[in-house]
């Protein structure tokens, strides 16, 4: 592999306070992800950890406003038609690999588009070039937020 | 999507009465509409006469053809909706005792849904109708729902306020007329049918959530725990996902809950009690800020047994016209789709082959 220019180790640990830090730090992700051209967010975290919270932040900064983000465990995909596209993926539901070859999970990584994945640990393998985000309840309001990955251009 | 307040269906109601006496249900009069919706987990056709009529309404779960189909319910797999969508719409014509050739119009849903299941229900419905020459119409899958109550024998006039709440949405509508719809609120995160089903999961009680939480709830206490209702002051909006997190947090403080029948009730009793506290409240609010005189509840969980007694209560109080359908119209079903259809189809709104089916797509 060609040694690239713009490529960065990535660890930050940030804990919030409110549901509103939690926001923007998903903003601040968002921009991250727009500075170094990185396509795929793996989320980890439980029920009521504040993964919708988190991604109303990271989608904003892709331009789409908090009020269209909400909960795609129905959906699955709920994409958007941003440019890049955005896709707010939501694997609660799909417990099969079978599920997930049928929805095309990969198709969507592989797109070109942003894919903000939602109980990643479904998934059978680790795509690569992805940022992951560990969002763990701390108390009611508080949150802590782990991200980390090799981010940046692939050449 | 043209204006319309004159709906047509006020003649053609007067005039179906006077012939269902002793003419066949379907008149050659009849403007036959057949409906697709493949929105999510359940395929599902009917065809519905003059926007009114439900001639059938064949919805694949409920069926017995699945069962030829080695008794698999179809799920996520868009494939299985490829093996379901012609059986399907089979049965619906035969059931009507018809043909493709007799239907003026395919109505399909185009969204919000699963992306996968939408674009089989949109490309079945563009191929058979550019293979017969027959339009296609697009419909939201929103508008079925709120549309759904005009299958039934009582309907409601304009304007009316519009609940729908299932599995994938909780919104509130003002509907002005066909086309005119004003979004009052809508959940920030979790969908009321949502909730439930994530709280059944972890209460250990399967999926769908809804029933058997309504059932539990009947001999419980909704007072034992104190869940916390998101009124959202100034709003119209909804939010669940606090009320999933503290009934988690409420069990993984007493791990013994899960064990035991009766907390297992007294948990669900309350949950509800702080589902459909919020629902009853905010469209209270709405009646009085907006002066609306009937309201229409749609969806999924429009069939809870709580929700349709609190709700009755409330409009009772408010002397307001409630319209609640009825369970089968209640879930996702193309009937609904065919209804909503007949009125883009008198307003001359067609999609063309270049109609792309969208798993976001907000109602305007």
């Amino acid at each position: 592999m060609m040694p690239c220019l713009r490529r960065v180790e990535l660890y930050m640990r940030v804990v919030t306070g409110s549901p509103e830090e939690t926001e923007n730090t998903g903003y601040r992700i968002g921009n991250l992800l727009k500075a170094y051209a990185t396509r795929t967010v793996l989320l980890y975290g439980d029920l009521g950890a504040g993964k919708t919270t988190l991604i109303k932040g990271i989608a904003l900064a892709f331009g789409i406003p908090k009020r269209d983000i909400g909960s795609a465990s129905f959906v699955i995909v709920a994409e958007y038609d941003t440019i890049p596209r955005f896709y707010h993926i939501d694997l609660y539901r799909v417990e099969t690999e079978e599920d997930m070859e049928a929805l095309g999970i990969w198709e969507y990584m592989d797109s070109g588009g942003v894919a903000v994945i939602e109980w990643a640990e479904r998934l059978s393998e680790m795509p690569e070039g992805a940022v992951t985000v560990r969002i763990n309840y701390q108390d009611e309001n508080s949150r802590e937020i782990i991200i980390e990955g090799a981010i940046g251009d692939r050449l | 999507m043209k204006d319309s307040n004159e709906l047509p269906v006020t003649s053609n109601e007067s005039k179906n009465n006077k012939e269902s006496e002793d003419l066949p249900l379907v008149t050659r009069h009849s403007l036959l509409i057949l409906g697709i919706d493949t929105s999510c987990d359940d395929t599902s056709a009917s065809v519905v006469a003059d926007g009114e009529k439900i001639l059938s309404n064949i919805v694949s779960s409920q069926s017995d053809i699945h069962k030829k189909y080695g008794g698999i319910v179809p799920e996520l797999a868009s494939r299985r909706h490829i093996e379901m969508i012609w059986p399907v719409v089979e049965e619906a014509l035969a059931a009507a005792g018809l043909s493709l050739h007799d239907m003026q119009a395919i109505a399909v849903c185009h969204g919000p849904g699963l992306i996968g299941s939408l674009l089989v229900g949109c490309g079945f419905a563009k191929a058979a109708g550019y293979a017969r020459n027959i339009p296609t119409i697009a419909v939201n899958h929103l508008e079925g729902h709120i549309f759904s109550t005009f299958l039934e024998s009582k309907r409601p006039g304009f304007p009316f306020l519009s609940l729908i709440v299932s599995g994938g949405h909780t919104s509130l509508y003002m509907i002005n007329g066909f086309g005119q719809y004003d979004e009052l609120g809508r959940t920030r995160d979790d969908a009321a049918g949502e909730a439930y089903d994530k709280v059944s999961k972890l209460l250990g009680l399967g999926y769908p959530g809804g029933p058997v939480i309504d059932r539990l709830s009947g001999e419980g206490d909704p007072k034992a725990f104190d869940f916390p209702r998101a009124y959202i002051p100034e709003s119209f909006d909804f939010s669940f996902s606090g009320l999933k997190t503290a009934v988690k947090l409420t069990i993984e403080k007493n791990p013994r809950f899960t064990g035991d029948q009766s907390s297992l009730r007294d948990i669900a009793a309350s949950f509800q009690s702080a589902v459909v506290d919020v629902l009853v409240r905010k469209v209270e609010w709405a009646i009085i800020k907006k002066g609306i005189r009937r309201v229409v509840l749609s969806g999924g969980v429009s069939a809870n047994s709580e929700l349709r007694r609190r709700m009755r209560e409330m409009a009772d109080e408010r002397e307001v016209e409630l319209f609640l359908p009825s369970t089968e119209l209640c879930t996702d079903n193309a009937a609904m789709i065919a209804a909503a259809g007949y009125y883009h189809f008198i307003a001359g709104d067609i999609a063309g082959l270049d109609l792309n089916p969208k798993a976001y797509l907000p109602l305007r």
